[in-house]
């Protein structure tokens, strides 16, 4: 196929992640929020990248890309109703040297398209971003508009890097992180008021897992929106004597194994949280990992037992309903450590409006 | 093999004195490609050779894109690049072996074809985003696009005939391949996709219907095409898989023909003896 030619990069402005600055401590709950982090920073993205295009799927606003589409109209692509159309549109344009990111619900831009994505986008190894919003049971649209199995199948093709952010901070800085990566990108992000759980001067490493809260009895694995419930449950846990490492997982894929490895090796118990089926996404991942090391560590996937989400007019109560809760994960903990008695009771959740506090 | 390339790449160059001759060769060198496997897609270029001729003869080298939507075609570009000298006789050899990038159905490392895709009905989104790209660089560029009547039962074409209808991209030229050919038989004995023009005219396509086997025919239409301008076009080329090659069985199997060597060497036989009978 023939070479992109087009327009040029230039110089990225971004924070630079130096693996000897560690970040700051997470911040404690409740936590403030952002109002849609994301169409900010996409925009502030693409004036500095001309190659920077946006195709939207019908969900304009819902993407957060509203802002891009009055400010750089000419660089906004509506694709219309028709996924299928719109990926392998977006794969001809990464070809001609564009940065195309393709904005729709996450379940319709994994679901209905996969076959477009995994000929017109993975097996060419176009720099196309895919950015699916409303991850998991986020939304209590039912099972159409939940993406429940969207990590999986983007984890299935060759060649694609699958992001789930956990906060503001994280998804501010996603759009610049993944700006350059060769191949391409799914990047999974909650819709509409986000909250804020790192602190001042906290650098998103791509491609790299975290040890947000060390502790050796248990290796607690988080992605996305489960990383403030993880956080939670590791408190109360630390309440009762029980000691658990706090490992945010932004890159499911690649899965950063030493990381994974080093964690799971100092725990007892290898715990894993994610808000997408506990088939192919983070779960999986790191049993794999933990596997293949032949690591011999009792395994817990917290997420979706395959099942579709149903019958919910808010999302706290599918969390609550499908054990996506912080209570969920501090009974998984406390049954597998084998404590005696009943697991002690996860904080109240309570948010102030503006502020954010996990199921 | 030499370096891989495609029609748009830039230093391309070819010639094509005479697109009657072309077809003729195509089939041919089709017939050889064919042969050593005893089958294969050797209907796909009964019925495309003269609309893959006029292609060659139309497009500005290193300019103009072709997208083969169908991979199972890429045996008509692959043959006419052979023929004009855009592929050498080792790459063509490989064709459709083991551990050759010349592949049967059309991948990522296939040359001459700025696209192809074995998975069908998805080759005119990839040409509507070469016609977006073209258009943000301001270059006129023409996008040859080949699709098959087969994919109208995908509708992701339909998808793209919206969007390239609605956004003027009117460097997008489609030659549908109308053969009546699918796998399980005729296409009209499975869907019915006619009236095949007035759907692309309803959609806002620039229409023409013609007989696919007028290679003069096809050749003019394209002209008109590239001078028409606000819509896409699309031409509709009522053809065979049978085409030109009275040798082969009347009730062979256009999706994939077997090619045994007794009907291989007549096949060679008939089509050099046309050849011949061209030339003097």
């Amino acid at each position: 196929m023939p070479e992109p030619s087009g327009p040029g990069p230039s110089v990225p402005e971004r924070p630079v992640p130096n693996p000897s600055v560690p970040n700051p401590p997470v911040r404690e709950p409740p936590y403030p929020t952002e109002l849609k982090p994301y169409g900010r920073a996409l925009v502030d993205l693409a004036r500095r990248r001309d190659e920077v295009l946006c195709l939207s799927g019908d969900l304009t606003r819902q993407c957060e890309v509203d802002l891009f589409q009055s400010e750089l109209p000419e660089r906004f692509i509506h694709g219309g109703m028709a996924e299928a159309n719109m990926m392998s549109m977006a794969g001809a344009l990464a070809r001609c040297g564009h940065i195309p990111f393709v904005h729709t619900f996450g379940v319709f831009a994994t679901r209905r398209p996969f076959d477009q994505i995994a000929n017109a986008i993975a097996y060419p190894a176009l720099p196309v971003r895919i950015v699916g919003f409303m991850p998991g049971i986020s939304t209590p649209g039912g099972p159409s508009h939940q993406a429940t199995d969207d990590v999986a199948l983007m984890r299935a093709l060759p060649g694609m890097t699958v992001v789930d952010v956990a906060d503001a901070v994280e998804v501010r800085q996603v759009v610049g992180a993944v700006a350059d990566v060769p191949g391409p990108v799914y990047i999974r992000l909650k819709r509409g008021e986000i909250p804020v759980i790192f602190g001042e001067g906290h650098v998103l490493r791509l491609g790299q897992a975290e040890v947000v809260v060390p502790g050796h009895d248990v290796a607690l694995f988080a992605s996305g929106m489960m990383l403030a419930a993880a956080l939670a449950a590791a408190r109360a846990l630390g309440e009762h004597a029980v000691s658990v490492s706090v490992i945010n997982v932004p890159t499911i894929k690649p899965l950063d194994t030493a990381t994974v490895l080093g964690a799971a090796t100092g725990a007892q118990i290898v715990v894993t949280a994610e808000n997408h089926s506990v088939i192919g996404g983070l779960g999986s991942a790191v049993a794999e990992t933990i596997a293949e090391a032949g690591l011999g560590r009792r395994l817990r996937r917290v997420g979706l037992r395959d099942t579709f989400a149903e019958g919910a007019s808010t999302a706290p109560y599918l969390f609550g309903q499908y054990g996506l809760s912080t209570q969920a994960l501090i009974e998984t903990i406390w049954s597998t450590l084998g404590r005696p008695g009943p697991a002690p009771g996860a904080p109240p959740a309570t948010a102030e409006p503006g502020e954010y506090a996990p199921v | 093999m030499t370096e891989t390339v495609h029609l748009s790449s830039p230093g391309t160059r070819w010639a094509v004195p005479d697109p009657r001759e072309l077809a003729l060769r195509i089939r041919l060198r089709a017939v050889r490609m064919v042969a050593p496997h005893g089958f294969g897609y050797l209907g796909q270029a009964l019925s495309s050779a003269e609309q893959v001729a006029a292609v060659f003869a139309s497009a500005r080298p290193g300019v103009d894109r072709l997208v083969c939507s169908p991979g199972h075609y890429v045996i008509g570009p692959f043959a006419a690049a052979a023929e004009l000298g855009l592929l050498d006789e080792e790459a063509v050899a490989g064709y459709g072996q083991d551990g050759s990038p010349v592949e049967a159905i059309g991948t990522e490392r296939s040359p001459v074809m700025d696209y192809t895709c074995g998975s069908l009905g998805q080759g005119l989104s990839a040409a509507l985003g070469f016609a977006l790209a073209d258009r943000f660089r301001g270059s006129d560029a023409r996008i040859f696009t080949m699709v098959s009547d087969g994919e109208l039962e995908e509708g992701q074409v339909w998808e793209a005939a919206l969007f390239a209808a609605h956004h003027h991209l009117d460097r997008l030229i489609v030659l549908l391949d109308a053969n009546n050919s699918q796998v399980d038989g005729p296409v009209d004995s499975i869907t019915t996709i006619e009236p095949i023009a007035a759907k692309w005219s309803a959609f806002g396509w620039h229409t023409q219907d013609l007989d696919g086997h007028d290679v003069d025919a096809v050749r003019a239409a394209l002209a008109q095409a590239a001078a028409h301008a606000g819509q896409p076009s699309v031409l509709v080329c009522r053809t065979s898989t049978g085409h030109g090659l009275d040798c082969l069985p009347p009730d062979a199997d256009g999706h994939f023909i077997k090619l045994p060597p007794a009907l291989a060497a007549a096949a060679v036989a008939e089509l050099t003896g046309k050849l011949e009978a061209l030339r003097a």
